[in-house]
């Protein structure tokens, strides 16, 4: 687990796209969070799908919501 | 049990040309950020953990941009369509997404030969400098026309015009159409589809769709993406007539 200026940060696998533009994501840690994607990722057209690896932003608030922050290329 | 309620005291901090944070307890609950694009238009975006955070860090950018202000939201996304509705914006236009098969079979474009003279170039066959004339000639039409705002496929500055990336329709010895698809992620992206306005309605971009969707199913991609404004009607018949599918669509919004 990452603790950055960002807040906490983890690696994860999407494992579905739900409605209301959510993302079920299962972090490296086994944990699963429903994530939406960061402004930026959408201003760049940049897609989410099932199976991507993404790195996810953790709530503050609630550590089983998130925000995909990044999407690696493999 | 009665529901817990905040009262959130939020700071916001601009830390650098164009980006904001929303500190809260000196924990970041929220960003902002601006970015010019090659069009000119500056569109902006907001991640926030919670309302508050939200309409601080909205007020705090519109407080300091230039008009008019752009964002861009999956129509989906009801929460936040609802937070930036409540800053002022207003939708300008909705794109659609768009799953394109790939399979001739599913697209019908087994059958789809280019128009009489006009051949089509393969990915990485075309050469540079004819494509790179080409794209320039396309922009400027676009720029005399509908202008790049209505474009959702253009985006983004290119630094290199890469031509294993493009299929091409040529005539006549010059090159009269291009179709870009990113293969960056599982799923193909058809970026950018073009004719050159003389040559249009004569059915090159549905040969170019026909090359571009074939090469990929001989690779095994089942599926491209593509994205479509609401009002290119054209395009949208293109790309439904092929069997193309709606995914979702985004709303671009202003704030003048």
């Amino acid at each position: 687990m990452a603790r950055t200026s960002n807040g906490i940060e983890l690696e994860g696998t999407v494992l579905e796209c739900l409605r209301n533009a959510t993302f079920r994501v299962e972090l490296q840690n086994g944990h699963k969070v429903l994530a939406h994607i960061s402004g930026k990722i959408r201003k760049n057209y940049i897609k989410i799908l099932p199976y991507d690896r993404v790195l996810v932003e953790l709530s503050p608030y609630d550590l089983n919501r998130g925000r995909i922050v990044f999407r690696y290329r493999s | 049990m009665n529901p817990v309620e905040f009262s959130h005291a939020v700071l916001i901090s601009r830390v650098a040309p164009g980006q904001w944070h929303a500190l809260e307890d000196d924990l970041v609950v929220g960003r902002g950020e601006a970015l010019r694009r090659p069009d000119g238009r500056m569109f902006v975006s907001i991640d926030a953990w919670h309302g508050a955070a939200f309409d601080r860090l909205a007020e705090a950018t519109l407080a300091a941009l230039p008009r008019p202000l752009h964002t861009v939201v999956d129509e989906a996304d009801l929460d936040l369509t609802v937070q930036w509705q409540r800053a002022g914006f207003t939708t300008r236009r909705r794109e659609w997404e768009y799953a394109v098969p790939t399979d001739p079979r599913a697209t019908g474009l087994d059958s789809a030969l280019p128009p009489p003279g006009v051949t089509i170039k393969a990915f990485g066959s075309a050469e540079e400098a004819p494509l790179r004339a080409l794209d320039s000639t396309i922009r400027d039409e676009v720029e005399a026309g509908p202008g790049w705002q209505d474009m959702p496929a253009e985006v983004l500055v290119l630094p290199v015009l890469d031509p294993s990336k493009y299929a091409v329709a040529a005539q006549c010895g010059k090159y009269v159409g291009l179709l870009r698809v990113a293969t960056v992620t599982r799923l193909p992206r058809i970026g950018l589809i073009a004719v050159r306005a003389d040559r249009q309605r004569r059915g090159i971009a549905r040969a170019l769709l026909a090359h571009a969707l074939g090469a990929l199913h001989r690779i095994g991609k089942e599926t491209a993406s593509a994205e479509v404004t609401e009002s290119n009607v054209a395009t949208t018949a293109l790309f439904e007539g092929i069997g193309a599918w709606r995914t979702g669509s985004n709303l671009e919004l202003v704030r003048r």
